[in-house]
């Protein structure tokens, strides 16, 4: 009786369903029994190449979804179990990419980043780049984010995350993202606990004093809501070796590979690795991509990978700035690693299973059996690409990463070229 | 005399040189390999063989298509953070700039999501904040696109208001007035082409929501003036808006005397309003749209839709050249909206300029109903300038080799 009324009032919502559309859904009702025995999946995705870090998964396999969620990943699922079948042939089927450095709080404020204009709307980019996840990076404060949450988080398809800045309202601009008094442990930490759903981290950046209050107190935030503190850029006055030394392992650094007159590069001028900089990263230190506008160049990512540091996860740095220039995706600058000479599987990792683990949130990156069904569906396109650092300069790749289709919480989010569709019919 | 042209072409500091590619100026009959050269935001010189020697910038684009940057007639960018409005100032209306120049836009067209009473929020809240061109159909509903309630009302039309705004206030943005939504006759078109004929501008008419449908013979021949816009022409939705193929598939004889007498037909994809079983047979038969557009918002945005280029593609793929897809989506729109200023590569033209790749393989591409055309063509954005400057460089081949630069600068 529910079933009948629930597909009753989707005919009644949809007046233009074409005639075989309209017999199908009677069928399905006359045989109800049967059809929920048989076709048990929603969704299963056929014979693409599972690359699945978590699970150790790089092989072909078929990946079946159900009430939004995996329900099995096998060698061989039957076509008839399920009510639709895609054939994901030469593809690539990996868990939903993660990308944890985005400033999506997007308002109408004029020349702002928290509820304005330079944060850009996650649904906006992340869907066509086969990202199922964003968290912004601190583009909001413990006094701000009730308002985020309302106004983009709540509103979005994208699962948005957050750390939580320690800065009262976020990046704001100065002189109020500066303002020491704003800046209060014991409130970052109880809006983490609160909406602890949501924020998965304390973060601090934008800071050009010396005093190191700013930092300590984002740390004792951490500290206190047993998350990871993010550290972004923009702390011109704190060095680079003492942030290190400071941060504790777990804890993420961002914008990893830039050079900027403000922080020291990771990479020195005779191209060296600090060593320093690798000591960090055995403790435990992570070091995020954090591309962005300014935040990667590969006179210090190629060094840096070829010498021992690779980034932990593939942080876009998406904002206003970003999105038109060398960054443009998540997808890019998986792409521009695979340039720079690491594997497929090593760039899966760096974009599911390890960011879901710096976050805390190991429920996702990955298409465990009863996981939420967030899956990309990627190609790999092959010939010659260019791809730009945030200098402005070019490096040549012969392969380059396409989100065929993205499935956020087992809904079809994307489709780039109709992979899900029927052929139209004259 | 001859020599001393020369002398000043030669003195004169190119900034940016795009070379080797197969240019299409639909508005100057270009069809063919000419370098472009631009100076000063400005069209510089189109010709063979532009020596690249006073070019600051040399910019290989052999194998790619060089077209005017693309404008999308029918977009909604009036993004804003009213929760409980639906276009204007709200969350369905996207920022236009992570949606154009990676398709090769460089100037949309937003179609009525402000009227008169909030269009001067969303020029300070949108079109003076982006890099892209945004200019704007006015809609005759005074506060636009809040609700599709407020849409009904006909105390809020006000034709003198609207004109007055056009051609009094802000004559080099808006461009045309907007009627949509309306459940009602043809008082909301009415109202709007006594509006345009005030203001001396097209009316662009979404006739979707009608119960049961209005004669779209009646609007084309009756209501409507010859340049005046049909927008959502491919949609197919019979029971709110005629369609314009018949049930047997077959194009109403009507539309192609319509179009003669110089109804503007006009694509406006969007998320509900693409149907293959419409656009097919109509291609097929000869009927072919005028405009080229997207009806960029949120929901139309991930779904079939997707962007300018994808649109563009589409009609490639139902056989359409690429010469009259260019055309479509340049030249055409730019004499739509009376800004012939746009949409062509003159010399002397604000240099907004789109370098396509062409790719080839197997695609698929989706209608509203979610049902695929399969093609094997696909534009793809290589490079996009706006007023000279690069805001879009796909595969970096305006930048230079990063190991070069570092070498350089040892």
């Amino acid at each position: 009786m529910i079933l009948y009324s629930k597909y009753y009032l989707m005919l009644l919502k949809k007046p233009f369903i074409t005639t075989v559309a309209v017999r199908s859904v009677f069928a399905f009702l006359f045989f109800v029994p049967i059809t929920l025995y048989a076709q048990q999946y929603d969704l299963l995705i056929k014979n693409g190449h599972v690359i699945d870090p978590k699970n150790n998964i790089d092989r072909i396999k078929d990946i079946a979804v159900a009430n939004g969620k995996i329900a099995k990943v096998d060698n061989d699922i039957p076509a008839a179990q399920s009510k639709k079948t895609i054939d994901a042939t030469d593809l690539y089927v990996v868990p939903g990419l993660i990308d944890i450095h985005t400033h999506v709080f997007v308002g109408s404020k004029a020349d702002k980043f928290a509820d304005g204009i330079y944060s850009v709307s996650p649904d906006d980019f992340s869907f066509k780049s086969g990202v199922t996840t964003v968290v912004d990076a601190g583009t909001s404060g413990w006094r701000n984010f009730p308002l985020f949450k309302e106004q983009v988080i709540d509103k979005s398809q994208t699962r948005v995350l957050a750390f939580v800045n320690i800065a009262g309202s976020g990046m704001s601009g100065k002189p109020m993202q500066e303002d020491i008094n704003d800046m209060n442990a014991d409130s970052a930490a109880l809006v983490a606990k609160k909406y602890k759903d949501i924020i998965v981290g304390i973060k601090i950046g934008h800071y050009e004093g010396s005093d190191w209050t700013p930092f300590d107190k984002a740390l004792d935030a951490a500290n206190k809501s047993n998350t990871p503190m993010f550290v972004e850029c923009h702390l011109p006055q704190y060095s680079l070796q003492d942030q290190l030394q400071k941060m504790r392992p777990g804890d993420i650094i961002t914008h990893s590979y830039e050079q900027v007159s403000e922080r020291m590069p990771v990479v020195d001028e005779q191209g060296k690795l600090r060593p320093f900089v690798l000591a960090a990263q055995k403790k435990g230190v992570l070091f995020d991509v954090g591309h962005g506008g300014a935040g990667f160049w590969f006179s210090q990512a190629v060094p840096a990978f070829q010498q021992g540091l690779a980034p932990n996860s593939f942080g876009s740095d998406l904002h206003r700035f970003s999105m038109n220039a060398g960054m443009k995706s998540m997808l890019n600058i998986m792409s521009k690693y695979m340039a720079i000479g690491m594997s497929l599987e090593d760039v899966v990792t760096r974009a599911t299973s390890n960011p879901a683990k710096s976050i805390k949130r190991e429920d996702l990156g990955n298409l465990s059996e009863g996981a939420v069904a967030d899956i990309a569906v990627l190609n790999v396109q092959n010939g010659k690409f260019g791809f730009i650092d945030a200098g402005g300069n070019r490096l040549e790749g012969n392969k380059k990463l396409e989100a065929e289709l993205t499935i956020r919480a087992g809904k079809i989010a994307w489709d780039l070229n109709g992979l899900s569709a029927q052929q139209w019919k004259q | 005399m001859t020599l001393f042209a020369v002398n000043i072409l030669q003195a004169q500091q190119i900034d940016i040189l795009l070379k080797g590619g197969h240019v299409i100026d639909p508005k100057n009959k270009i069809d063919e390999q000419m370098d472009v050269a631009i100076a000063n935001g400005k069209i510089f010189q189109v010709a063979k063989d532009i020596s690249a020697k006073n070019a600051k910038q040399l910019i290989d684009v052999s194998g790619f298509y060089v077209t005017p940057g693309i404008i999308d007639m029918h977009v909604h960018v009036f993004n804003g953070t009213d929760v409980d409005a639906y276009i204007a100032n709200a969350l369905t209306s996207l920022p236009p700039d992570g949606f154009t120049f990676r398709a090769g836009v460089t100037t949309v067209v937003d179609a009525g999501s402000s009227g008169w009473r909030n269009f001067r929020q969303f020029k300070k809240q949108t079109i003076d904040k982006a890099q892209t061109r945004v200019l704007a159909f006015l809609n005759i509903v005074g506060n636009g696109m809040v609700g599709r309630l407020e849409e009904q009302d006909i105390s809020d039309m006000n034709p003198q208001q609207t004109a007055y705004m056009i051609k009094k206030l802000f004559p080099d943005i808006i461009v045309g007035i907007k009627a949509a939504h309306y459940w009602g006759d043809f008082t909301q078109v009415d109202h709007a082409v006594e509006a345009g004929k005030l203001a001396n501008v097209p009316v662009m008419v979404d006739f979707g929501e009608h119960q049961p449908p209005n004669s779209i013979e009646a609007l084309f021949m009756q209501h409507l003036r010859p340049g005046d816009i049909f927008t959502h022409t491919f949609s197919y939705g019979p029971t709110v808006r005629e369609t314009v193929v018949d049930d047997s598939g077959k194009v109403k004889p009507f539309m192609f005397a319509a179009q003669k007498r110089g109804i503007i037909f006009d694509v406006g994809h969007g998320g509900g309003a693409f149907s293959w079983r419409q656009a097919v047979p109509a291609m097929q038969q000869g009927f072919q749209p005028n405009v080229i557009s997207t009806d960029l918002h949120a929901e139309s945005m991930n779904g079939g839709m997707k962007d300018m280029s994808n649109v563009m593609s589409k009609f490639l793929n139902m056989g359409m050249s690429l010469q009259d897809v260019i055309l479509r989506s340049t030249w055409n729109p730019a004499n739509v909206i009376k800004r012939t200023d746009l949409g062509n590569l003159s010399v002397g033209s604000d240099a907004d300029i789109a370098v396509f790749n062409l790719r080839k393989g197997d695609f698929g591409f989706l209608d509203v109903r979610k049902t695929k055309l399969k093609g094997t063509q696909k534009l793809e954005a290589e490079l996009t300038i706006r007023a000279g400057k690069i805001v879009w460089d796909l595969n970096g081949i305006g930048a230079p080799s990063w190991e070069e630069e570092l070498q350089k600068n040892k």
